[in-house]
C-alpha cells in the first residue's frame, strides 16, 4: 500500500513537471523589481573619470532657488 | 562589484553549477535560443538516463563507488568547464550518478524494505509542488534569497567536508549522523535547503529562456537540476534513514 502510494505520488509528480515546466510563470513572478539578475553585474552609479575625478551618472536635475524663499 | 570577494568570484547561487555568466550574449538566430521547452525535455532525458543507471547500480552494487567517483567528476568538469560543453558531459554524470544511487538504494533497502520508493516519491513531490509555488508567484526568488540559499549550501558543504576529513582519524561530527533529535533538525534543515536550491534553478532556467540565452544552456539548466536533485533524493533518504532507526 506504501508503495503504491509513493509510486502513484512520484508519476503524478513527474507528469505536473513534464507539463508546468513548460508553462511560462505568472506575471506576478515576472514582472518583479527585485528578480535575480543572473548574468548582469550591478552597475555602479559612480564611473571613475581618466584623470581620477568621479561622475555621477543620471539625469540632471534643476535645482531651484526660488523655492528656498 | 560586490565587497565581497566570494560573490564576484562564484556569484550568488547555492548551487555550484551556477556560476557562469550571462554577460556575452550576441545575435542569437531564434532557433539557436534557450527555450523553457528544451531545457524541460532535455530534464526528462537526463532523468531517464539517470534511472537506466540507477537499474544497472541497483543489479550491481558493486559499481556504487566507480559511479559516485566518476559522477562526480563529469560533475566538476561540467561546472568548471565551457557550459557549451554540457550537452556532452550532463548525460554521461546523469548515468553515472544513477548508477551510484541505485547502490545506494540497495544498500539502504537492505535495511529498511521499501525506503527506496518513498525517498523517489517524496524527492518528486517536492519537486512538483516547488515548482507549483514557483510558477505562480508563491514564492518568489530575489538578491537577498539567493545569497542566504548560497550560504547555506556553503556551510553544508564546509560541515560535510570537515567531517569527512575528520573521518580519517578516527572522530567526525557525530550530531550530524545521529538519529537524535538534533540529527534529524540537521537533516531536515538540509533537505529545506536542497529543496530551496530548486526554486533557483527554476529562476535561472525561467530567465535563460526570457533572455534567450544559446541552446546549450538548456542542457546546462537540465544539468544544475540534475545535481540537485541528486542531493536531495540522498538527503531525504538520509532523513528517512534515521526516522526508521528511531
Amino acid at each position: 500500500m506504501n508503495a503504491i502510494f509513493f509510486s502513484l505520488l512520484a508519476i503524478f509528480s513527474l507528469f505536473i513537471f513534464m507539463n508546468l515546466g513548460k508553462v511560462k510563470a505568472s506575471k506576478k513572478q515576472m514582472d518583479r523589481d527585485d528578480r535575480i539578475k543572473w548574468g548582469k553585474r550591478r552597475k555602479t552609479i559612480f564611473r571613475n573619470s581618466r584623470d581620477g575625478s568621479k561622475i555621477i551618472e543620471g539625469e540632471a536635475e534643476e535645482i531651484n532657488t526660488d523655492s528656498r524663499e | 562589484m560586490s565587497k565581497h570577494s566570494a560573490l564576484n568570484t562564484f556569484g550568488r547561487s547555492g548551487n555550484p553549477a551556477f556560476t557562469k555568466n550571462f554577460d556575452s550574449i550576441g545575435a542569437i538566430p531564434q532557433s539557436e535560443r534557450m527555450t523553457l521547452d528544451g531545457a524541460v525535455n532535455k530534464t526528462a532525458i537526463l532523468l531517464a538516463l539517470c534511472f537506466g543507471g540507477a537499474f544497472i547500480g541497483w543489479n550491481f552494487p558493486a559499481l556504487t563507488l566507480p559511479g559516485l567517483i566518476i559522477g562526480t567528476i563529469l560533475a566538476f568538469v561540467t561546472i568548471f568547464r565551457n557550459p557549451s560543453k554540457a550537452g556532452a558531459t550532463a548525460p554521461f554524470y546523469a548515468g553515472f550518478e544513477g548508477i551510484a544511487l541505485g547502490g545506494i538504494t540497495v544498500f539502504a533497502e537492505m535495511q529498511y524494505p521499501g525506503i527506496g520508493i518513498q525517498a523517489i516519491g517524496l524527492t518528486f513531490g517536492i519537486l512538483a509542488s516547488l515548482l507549483f509555488c514557483y510558477k505562480s508567484g508563491i514564492i518568489k526568488p530575489t538578491e537577498n534569497f539567493r545569497l542566504m540559499i548560497f550560504s547555506a549550501t556553503m556551510g553544508i558543504a564546509l560541515l560535510y567536508l570537515i567531517s569527512f576529513i575528520m573521518s580519517f582519524f578516527g572522530s567526525g561530527i557525530g550530531f550530524i549522523h545521529s538519529n537524535g533529535l538534533f540529527g534529524i533538525g540537521f537533516s531536515l534543515f538540509v533537505v529545506g535547503i536542497a529543496a530551496l536550491n530548486l526554486v533557483l534553478d527554476f529562476d535561472f532556467i525561467e530567465e535563460g529562456a526570457e533572455q534567450g540565452l544559446p541552446k546549450y544552456m538548456e542542457w546546462y539548466g537540465a544539468f544544475s537540476l540534475m545535481v540537485t536533485l541528486v542531493w536531495l533524493y540522498i538527503e531525504i533518504l538520509r532523513l528517512l534513514m534515521k526516522l526508521r532507526s528511531r
